[in-house]
């Protein structure tokens, strides 16, 4: 029995499977492969690993797919042309968006362009108010004509979105309902299909977004689910969601937006569950990849969603805005593959540009011209110049030394010192990044565990976390797949996420109690569609409260299942407690409810993890080699080099030191103490921080 | 650490830290005030500064907040001894005569940073608090006459000391605002924010040692101007005369020479200080020809001392760009922005790179207020307006965007404003009107409605550009103007460009009007494509298309 998992990324599809002992449900191995990601029909990389890793799909009972085709539709603007139907009055909600600009000194500053053209966005009459009262009847009398427009201007997908529809989707409804009948084929979405969140631009542009890449992103799932068939494949196939669970394909395909995310939030999700298993709760992660770094954080074990999510924001850009349950994370332009450039002024830069895969570093030998952060890896023997990519690749250490040359000479530095100062760059930019989602957002690193994977991760987890004082990392087994992994491990999910003004007084009682059992009963229905039985799954309530008058919420869970007067009184109190926790005060003045969060999940049995072999070999005999290491401030170091393959639990050693397998350097400072655990992931405490 | 050498890579890593102190010190603020305008409006800003408070790094929300806070440092430590000056100190100031300069609203708070027993630093806040007296709720009144009318003055105070807070301060403070609460806790925001900020250059400080951070700073500000004056050769050099009107009729104008060394820019010879409160303090005008410097010579976000070293701002005492005591200065804001604009408008052909012609150029504050109808509660608005940006030579200008004065600045959508507010949200739209047409148009307007729904509701405006129009390049049309309609429920119609207090009923509809931007290169240039696209997207009438591109 196996269970597998693929993971298309920019560059290469990741395959990782499970081997499952029928008898016992352990997992006995884990296996990998990859193959090139395929542009043009992405399930041909993902069939081609499945036979690269000569995987018999017909015998695997789980398939869970990650996918780039929503985000690279939208990033490449790919998608297909979109109509808007919205309320009368805000034809230009996309185009208005918020009036933020975020280049402070730009004149000529230009807003993202909408994904919906002004021709293109029509307006209905009828009006719902913020309570979900009907102030004016919805009048479809103008809507013929826009059918008609559309059709002639060979719309393809129509998003609707009416002012308050949040709170009372009567009137969205009936615009569906309306052009269902006269226009069979055409893709439609309303707003409160997606979310039932206020702000009429932010759920606007995302019910455009879903629109405009749904047409695409079904198809996308209806070839692979058909090519999973043909394969004999008799499971349930999975997609991994933006929320940190996975979810069917026929449920993700009625609003696919919710696989904007599906890469990187896996690796996140797969930090949560190893936590889990190695009882770790609080977690700073970090992926390193090729162009790259991402950050997340764990608290309690529980992975940070947020619905205020942005894309293609920066200090250029306002960015647009995904009204959809996301994990938390904050990415970078700095991997392995970040160029390392001096200015007009001599200052030393790396990244945001990326080698990429193609050229890649100059240290590949394909032609690359740029010095990148693995070059300088190289350069202080960090990355092993003779096993480069598991061996796989003569690291070109001469064209390296040319082409850093021009570098040292405009910093008056050896070509040594300027690869110290490229890695110390681009971990100063990855520890601003960690900061934003921990320091900024009040937490104080010390209190957590930083998870580092991806190809990277390993190799600057323990300065960085030197840095930030935190005081211990972990390094994953097979951490390079880390993301993969995560998704065989997880469970689906569905958030259903209301906004509904509740004044917590006695008359919130019925409220909470109705809206709670209301939104289980929605999801309880669209499980039992897919005929997922009752008993899998389970809820978590969750509400975000705010003082009157205030516009930040903070969301708290609820653990009750039934409202009176007293658990009304203790969610108050709770409020009030993580309201001053988070802002330092708590105030007097009434509390009012905003918004209702209900996460349903539908648990999905998951293999035991085999605990790797103790086979009493002692630690030195892991020791494959010594080489001389620079550690920059700390100096060089004659350093043991283990073999990650042959670590056995319990082990433990010193650095300076470093870990190798085929994919991940692990780099151990001099103070710092490595111990293997049962599953054989590293433990490195920090001696001190700074 | 005493192995750091002090190296490139090290003085680059120490002003990536200032400025990650800035940010942090920001998200404090942003975390732990109480008041709206500053967690949501983003209407302040953080900065580190030398130990003679020459700015090193800033964060602020709105671009306008950026290099304010050195000013304020340089008053203390004007005023002050230096062994008056202790660890754990903090000084305030709201006093735009002194340090303050904005209105007494924003108030300023500074605290010293020492490292081993030597002042290395300072770190700094500006916020906007809601209300320090004055005669008006909130301290802004179009009627003040003088700085009295507007507040509790805080001329360069110690407010803490040792890290003590001397508590008749304090006391005074309190009892000075309507909403003694919020001041309060806007203030505790401000000072734990800088105390966040003093601890981060302390680390940095004790980490790196003294002297490489003091030398860190000092190369950061010089290569702040080093890239100023690289812009400056690259500029044509001389004199450059530009005017503009006022709402009122009258004249202003600026002298601006720009050598290798030098950006002088001459405000002398405009309108003597206003009556009202529409003056700008010396340091303000500084602030608004800073911003339109940066326009013109880089856009990136290094700000330093260093940066502004080539700029100079000549202006007569007692003119409304430098008033003397006790001229009211509440509604300073549009002051600054229209100087700014006379600057922006003198020199912006100047780099073919970044000119663009004038934008809407008001910040549009709106103030409305009453009873929320659904739950008795009051209600007040607070907010600025969005409006169209000038065209340039290579394309449109952007439309419903807020002034340059804003940055993160984000209007409230319709959806929450009738829920908090009780009002209705009609309308939010780009506007119809003429106005700004050229080979590249104008960003556009908005129309906006608010329909009343409480008895004794008010609305306050102070807009300018209303009759004073945008201004075009190379031939462009003006944009459009700035102001409100009231609409009574019987269908009168009223106009108002400036009004306060103006009594609303239910049922009344507030329609605010936001002018395009101004147009760039003549509108009979127009692509013809572009005139279409236009007219298919209807941001144009075929009546508008032929009147003004000649379309046929």
């Amino acid at each position: 029995m196996l269970r597998v998992a693929t993971d298309v990324g920019g560059t290469f599809t990741d395959l990782v499977y499970f081997e499952i002992d029928e008898k016992s449900g352990k997992a006995l191995s884990i296996k990998t492969a990859k193959s090139d990601t395929t542009p043009s029909s992405y399930e041909k990389g993902v069939f081609d690993a499945i036979e690269k890793g000569n995987v018999d799909i017909a015998k695997s009972t789980f398939f869970a797919h990650g996918t780039t085709v929503v985000i690279n539709s939208i990033t490449e603007r790919k998608g297909v042309l979109t109509g808007l139907i919205t309320t009368k009055g805000f034809r230009d909600s996309l185009e208005i968006a918020r009036g933020d600009r975020p280049d402070f000194f730009n004149l000529r500053y230009q807003k993202p362009k909408p994904f919906v053209p002004r021709y293109l966005r029509a307006e209905v009459p009828g009006r719902i108010d913020f309570l979900g009262k009907e102030l004016n009847p919805l009048d479809l009398s103008g809507l013929d004509d826009v059918i008609e427009k559309f059709k002639k201007h060979n719309v393809q997908s129509i998003a609707v979105c009416l002012i308050h529809g949040y709170a009372n989707s009567m009137h969205e409804q009936k615009v569906i309902d309306y052009i269902k009948s006269k226009w069979a084929d055409v893709d439609i979405v309303a707003s409160h299909q997606i979310t039932r969140e206020w702000r009429e631009y932010e759920r606007t542009n995302t019910t455009a977004l879903c629109a405009y890449i749904k047409p695409i992103a079904r198809s996308y799932l209806d070839k692979l689910n058909d090519k999973l068939i043909t394969s004999n494949f008799s499971g349930n196939p999975y997609v991994m969601q933006s929320n940190g669970g996975i979810d069917t394909f026929e449920s993700t395909k009625t609003i696919p937006l919710t696989m904007i995310e599906s890469g990187p939030t896996s690796g996140v999700l797969g930090a949560a569950e190893l936590g889990k298993l190695i009882k770790e709760n609080n977690l700073i992660t970090l992926d390193v990849g090729g162009t790259t770094a991402k950050c997340s954080l764990i608290e309690n074990g529980n992975v940070k969603i947020n619905t205020n999510y942005w894309i293609e924001k920066n200090r250029q850009s306002a960015g647009y805005p995904v009204m959809l349950p996301v994990v938390d994370i904050v990415e970078i332009g700095n991997g392995g593959g970040s160029i390392a450039w001096v200015d007009n002024y001599d200052k030393l830069h790396v990244g945001p540009q990326s080698a990429g895969a193609d050229p890649g570093p100059v240290s590949y030998g394909k032609g690359g011209n740029s010095i990148t952060t693995t070059d300088a890896n190289l350069i202080t023997n960090r990355i092993n110049q003779n096993y480069f990519c598991g061996g796989e690749i003569k690291a070109d250490m001469d064209a390296v030394s040319k082409t850093i040359e021009p570098l040292s000479k405009k910093l008056k530095f050896t070509n040594a010192e300027t690869a110290r100062g490229i890695i110390r760059i681009a971990n100063n930019n990855m520890i601003n990044a960690l900061k934003l989602v921990s320091v900024n957002k009040g937490y104080d690193p010390r209190d957590f565990s930083l998870v580092a994977f991806g190809g990277g991760g390993g190799m600057h987890a323990t300065s960085l976390a030197k840095e930030l004082n935190i005081p211990k990392v972990i390094i994953p087994v097979n951490s390079s797949v880390f993301s993969a992994w995560g998704m065989l491990m997880s469970d689906l999910r569905r958030d259903y996420i209301l906004t509904k003004l509740t004044t917590m007084n006695d008359q919130a009682i019925d409220i909470l109690n109705k809206t709670f059992i209301e939104m289980e009963k929605q999801a309880e229905e669209s499980y039992k569609k897919e005929n997922i039985s009752k008993e899998l799954i389970s809820f978590k309530r969750f509400g975000s409260f705010r003082y009157l008058g205030q516009d930040h919420s903070v969301e708290i869970p609820i653990t009750n299942s039934k409202f009176d007067e007293a658990s009304i009184k203790k969610i108050i109190e709770d409020f009030h407690t993580q309201y001053e926790k988070e802002f330092t005060y708590k105030l007097e003045n009434q509390v009012d409810m905003i918004q209702f969060h209900l996460v349903a999940f539908a648990e999905i049995e998951k293999p035991e993890l085999q605990e790797r072999k103790v086979t009493n070999i002692k630690v030195e005999d892991a020791v494959k080699e010594t080489r001389e290491i620079d550690f920059d401030e700390m100096g060089v170091h004659k350093s043991n080099i283990y073999n990650f393959d042959l670590l056995e639990p319990g082990m433990e050693f010193a650095g300076p030191a470093i870990v190798e397998d085929p994919s991940t350097t692990v780099v151990i400072f001099p103070n710092q103490k490595c111990k293997v655990d049962k599953f054989a992931n590293l433990h490195i405490s920090i001696e001190g921080g700074k | 650490m005493s192995s750091i050498k002090h190296d490139p890579i090290t003085t680059e890593i120490i002003q990536s830290s200032l400025q990650a102190a800035c940010d942090e010190m920001f998200v404090a603020m942003r975390k732990t005030a109480m008041s709206s305008i500053i967690y949501e409006v983003l209407d302040f800003g953080t900065a580190v500064t030398d130990s003679n408070g020459n700015i090193a790094a800033s964060g602020a929300g709105i671009p306008a907040f950026i290099a304010m806070c050195d000013k304020a440092v340089q008053a203390v430590i004007k005023k002050y001894d230096s062994n008056q000056i202790k660890e754990g100190d903090v000084f305030a100031t709201n006093d735009p005569y002194n340090g303050g300069v904005t209105h007494l609203n924003d108030v300023i708070v500074v605290m010293p940073v020492f490292s081993k027993g030597e002042r290395i630093a300072w770190t700094a806040n500006i916020a906007h608090w809601p209300d320090l007296g004055g005669m008006a709720p909130g301290g802004i009144s179009a009627d003040a006459k003088e700085i009295f009318q507007e507040g509790l003055q805080l001329p360069v105070i110690k407010m803490i000391e040792n890290g003590n807070p001397i508590q008749s301060v304090i006391d005074i403070i309190t009892a000075n605002s309507r909403v003694p609460q919020y001041t309060l806790g806007d203030m505790w925001a401000a000072i734990a924010s800088i105390r966040v900020g003093e601890k981060r250059i302390k680390d940095i400080a004790n980490k790196y040692g003294t002297e490489i951070f003091k030398n860190s700073v000092q190369q950061f500000m010089d290569y702040g101007e080093r890239t100023s004056l690289d812009a400056l050769s690259s500029l044509p050099h001389g004199t450059y005369h530009g005017e503009d009107l006022l709402d009122d009729g009258r004249k202003i104008q600026v002298d601006v020479t720009i050598n290798d060394k030098e950006f002088i820019v001459d405000l002398r010879n405009n309108p003597e200080q206003d009556d009202g409160p529409n003056n700008a303090s010396y340091d303000g005008t500084v602030v608004s020809a800073q911003m339109a410097f940066k326009g013109i010579t880089s856009s990136d976000f290094i700000c330093n001392a260093g940066t502004f070293r080539p700029l100079k701002v000549l202006c007569d005492e007692g003119s409304m760009f430098n008033p003397v005591r006790p001229a009211a200065q509440g509604i300073y804001y549009e002051t600054d922005i229209r100087s700014y604009d006379l600057i922006w408008k003198t020199i912006s052909h100047l780099n073919p790179n970044k000119s663009s012609a004038g934008s809407f150029a008001s910040i549009c504050g709106t103030f409305m207020g009453g009873q929320h109808p659904d739950t008795g509660a009051t209600f007040i608005i607070i907010e600025p307006q969005v409006g169209g940006w000038g065209a340039s030579s290579v394309g449109d200008g952007c439309s419903a965007n807020f002034s340059a004065f804003h940055g993160d600045t984000f209007n409230t959508p319709a959806e929450i404003s009738e829920a908090r507010h009780g009002v209705y949200v009609d309308q939010m739209r780009l506007t119809d009107e003429d106005g700004g047409e050229g080979k590249f148009r104008g960003g556009k307007g908005i129309v906006m409605d608010y329909r009343v729904r409480s008895k004794n509701a008010w609305v306050s405006v102070a807009y300018t550009r209303s009759k004073s129009l945008p201004w075009a390049l190379d031939g462009g049309n003006e944009g459009g103007s700035n102001y409100i309609e009231v609409i009574r429920k019987n269908g009168d119609l009223e106009k108002y460009s400036v009004v306060t207090g103006l009594t609303l009923e239910p049922e009344d509809v507030v329609r605010i009007h936001t002018g395009n931007g101004g147009g760039c290169g003549k509108p009979e240039l127009r692509d013809k494509s572009m005139i279409e696209e236009d007219l298919l997207n209807e941001y144009i009438t075929l009546e508008q298309a032929k009147k003004f591109y000649k379309y046929n």
